[in-house]
């Protein structure tokens, strides 16, 4: 079977058509919290698009175990995505070998295991950082976020504005440390306040 | 998490970690749950940033309405992988998709932040509707309520008379069949429909446009009549002036009439309802809807699923009865500064107000039930505090609701499921360590009130099952949401015991400071059922018990 054919040959087109419907519509609602679970096993941010794509077509190929095993409970499908997410991202970090970043196996597994129970806290931690962001001066909002915008780094921006790394990497470091502290606040309230 | 793990943990994530860093990095990852904890959360955190940071119109918290989809690149990518296999579906997938991501939200006013002072909210509107009798309207789907504030635009209706009060301060009365485009705080255009306008002094200049003239006000009340063929005016009291047209300039007094457009009539525009007599025929309207709404009741009242129901004008001196029992041991007792105000059917029914922090209803229900629905009507002025109770279990311990509105507009519903599961957390004020609330979940609604929302009546209605797992909420009548209850999260026994409307006591609290919780509005009903309704149950619950003008 090559790589991208559908899981099943022998069903007619108007199946396979409602059930590639079924499985895009849960891979989009979970693609974000399957995303956040690769990236934590990997500290090579580049990877985790591959492993993410190598797990959704492997889930598209096994979509019909799925769809038997868990009939009625769609909500387990991100569970169910991340543990074969978590093959993908240890078979990638064997194929880069060691001249890369990466973690070893047993580190994978550990961090594999204490991430799989949090995978529906997403939304309510999202809101969570929006309004911690919201409460920083504009100064600190556009650094913190400048970091983190695509294709910046602390050197480049080290460069651009004339200010040493380190120190720069410092105010970066108390500014995030800061967010984690009112994002975990702010969670701890929510938890408390049902 | 100390400094240096931090520190640590953040060169990894930016990949600027040296090698033997890493690897004490990784040890620690490897023994230990604390530290795999501070990393995932500060994974997340720094992924977060990073969406945050590629949309930056996504990082207002007023904004925060919906998860980011801008995801999607990445499954498109995916999918492109796939065409060769799936070409033929990739239509109907995409189609899906992109319908995804315009799922209807309700309809939220736009609200915007201005750049200068970015605290103060604002909203789009020239008028409000006061009054509403018998409006047909001829666009259902774009009908106005009681109290809206109305936008520029087209307001049109077959039948019945509304009221409209401009901001400037001027008053239009407008017999249907009708058609305004409503221009500005100071103009109106009338295309058809016949009405009374009367222009205190604060808003004298207010002008109505129709055909090719402008009819500017000077001062207190002129009648029009516009139709497709003829357009008429006439002084009742007062003056007005004329542009446009072939009058442009001619003045206009007290009794005198004239045709703007069409053939000429002598005729003075007779029979039009004035602002007494609309008053009158709302009053009659309201008394009826509310005897309406009684005899409904008598007959919800015979439903043996009913736990409770609070209805505020029914009112005892401090006592709200509960319709469901003879006896008097499941009643509502009003507590502290809760006032009685005005409830939805108008000034001959009640309504409890809880704006001031005091202020709640109690009351006992004991015993134990299979499913719960909670519905009420609310008009809600304002969510002053972070949350705002509609109804909450005292403890909140096992199986014992918490339903409220939190301060972004999203309804909440929970039950307790492990209240020995507690949670200890610093108390700051105390400095020190105190236990809450253990296992449940908060099924959170997307926003459904905004200020622009403020003084209009809500049917809100939470309904919990646990025999099909499901919680669902709606809003009007019209289903919100609905989440499955996961396997960790179900309980099969459900209980209230004592509880409050429009507050949270908080008996087994360890220190004197409770959280602030009341609700800065007014709820004039309140109904629980021992079972999970039907949505088209729920949707009558609504229809029969809306006020005049929804």
């Amino acid at each position: 079977m090559a790589a991208s054919d559908p899981p099943t040959n022998n069903v007619n087109s108007s199946e396979r058509e409602q059930r590639y419907n079924e499985f895009v519509a849960l891979l989009s609602r979970h693609d974000l919290s399957i995303r956040r679970f690769v990236r934590s096993l990997l500290p090579n941010r580049d990877a985790v698009d591959d492993v993410v794509q190598e797990t959704a077509l492997e889930c598209w190929r096994k979509f019909d175990d799925f769809a038997t095993q868990n009939a009625g409970h769609p909500e387990e499908f991100a569970r169910w995505a991340c543990v074969i997410a978590r093959y993908k991202a240890l078979s990638w970090q064997r194929d880069q070998g060691r001249d890369r970043l990466v973690f070893r196996d047993s580190v994978v597994e550990a961090l594999a295991a204490s991430a799989l129970p949090q995978l529906e806290q997403r939304d309510e931690e999202r809101r969570a950082i929006e309004s911690c962001l919201s409460k920083l001066d504009e100064t600190q909002r556009q650094l913190v976020l400048s970091v983190h915008s695509p294709g910046q780094s602390v050197s480049s921006i080290a460069k651009e504005t004339g200010q040493k790394a380190r120190r720069l990497y410092y105010q970066i470091n108390v500014l995030r440390a800061s967010l984690q502290q009112c994002v975990e606040k702010q969670l701890r309230q929510e938890l408390r306040h049902g | 998490m100390d400094d240096s793990l931090q520190k640590l943990i953040y060169q990894a994530i930016d990949q600027t970690i040296p090698a033997e860093d890493f690897e004490q990095l990784q040890n620690l990852l490897e023994d230990n749950e604390e530290v795999r904890q501070a990393y995932l959360q500060a994974v997340n955190l720094s992924e977060s940033l990073h969406e945050i940071a590629a949309a930056p119109l996504q990082s207002s918290p007023a904004s925060s309405a919906t998860p980011p989809l801008y995801r999607w690149p990445s499954v498109f990518a995916f999918r492109s992988l796939m065409i060769a296999a799936t070409a033929l579906f990739m239509v109907g997938g995409m189609a899906y998709w992109l319908g995804r991501q315009r799922l209807p939200s309700p309809s939220i006013a736009q609200i915007t932040e201005t750049g200068s002072d970015a605290s103060e909210s604002q909203i789009a509107g020239h008028a409000t509707l006061r009054r509403a009798v018998d409006l047909q309207w001829t666009d259902p789907t774009s009908r106005a309520k009681v109290g809206d504030v109305l936008a520029n635009g087209r307001f049109q209706f077959d039948s019945g008379v509304a009221e409209i009060d401009f901001f400037c301060g001027a008053t239009l009365i407008v017999e249907g069949p009708a058609s305004l485009d409503i221009e500005s705080d100071w103009s109106v255009r009338v295309n058809q429909g016949r009405l009374r306008a009367t222009v205190p002094p604060a808003a004298r200049g207010f002008s109505v446009k129709a055909a090719e003239s402008e009819v500017i006000d000077l001062g207190t009340e002129f009648t029009m009549d516009v139709s497709a063929d003829q357009a008429r005016v006439e002084v009742v009291d007062g003056e007005i002036m004329l542009r446009g047209g072939d009058r442009d300039g001619q003045h206009l007094h007290t009794g005198e009439h004239e045709t703007l457009h069409g053939s000429p009539s002598s005729q003075g525009i007779e029979d039009m309802i004035t602002a007494s007599d609309l008053y009158q025929r709302d009053q009659s309207a309201s008394t009826q809807r509310f005897q309406e709404w009684r005899r409904s009741m008598q007959s919800l009242r015979e439903d043996d699923r009913l736990i409770a129901t609070f209805a505020a004008s029914e009112l005892e001196g401090r006592v709200i009865r509960n319709g469901s029992t003879t006896d008097d041991t499941r009643d509502g007792l009003l507590v502290g500064p809760a006032e009685v105000v005005d409830g939805r059917f108008g000034a001959s029914s009640h309504g409890i107000n809880f704006d001031r922090p005091g202020s709640r209803v109690r009351t006992r229900i004991d015993g134990e039930f299979e499913a719960f629905t909670f519905a009420c009507w609310v008009k809600i002025d304002n969510l002053d505090q972070r949350y705002n109770a509609l109804f909450m279990g005292d403890g909140y311990e096992n199986g014992e609701p918490h339903w409220q509105i939190r301060d972004d507009g999203r309804l909440m519903f929970s039950v307790m499921v492990d209240d020995s599961q507690s949670v200890s957390f610093y108390n700051e004020r105390d400095h020190r360590v105190v236990k809450d609330a253990g296992l449940h979940r908060v099924y959170i609604t997307d926003p459904i009130w905004d200020i622009s929302k403020s003084g209009q009546w809500f049917h809100l209605v939470a309904v919990y099952d646990p025999a099909s797992r499901l919680v669902q909420q709606y809003v009007n009548g019209v289903r919100v949401s609905a989440e499955k209850i996961k396997p960790k999260y179900q309980i099969d026994t459900l209980r209230i015991g004592p509880a409050e409307i429009g507050n949270w006591g908080q008996p087994f609290r360890e220190t004197p400071w409770f959280a602030v919780r009341n609700l800065d509005g007014t709820i004039d009903e309140l109904t629980i059922y021992n079972a999970a309704l039907e949505a088209t149950e729920i949707h009558s619950l609504y229809e029969s018990g809306k006020p005049l003008g929804y």
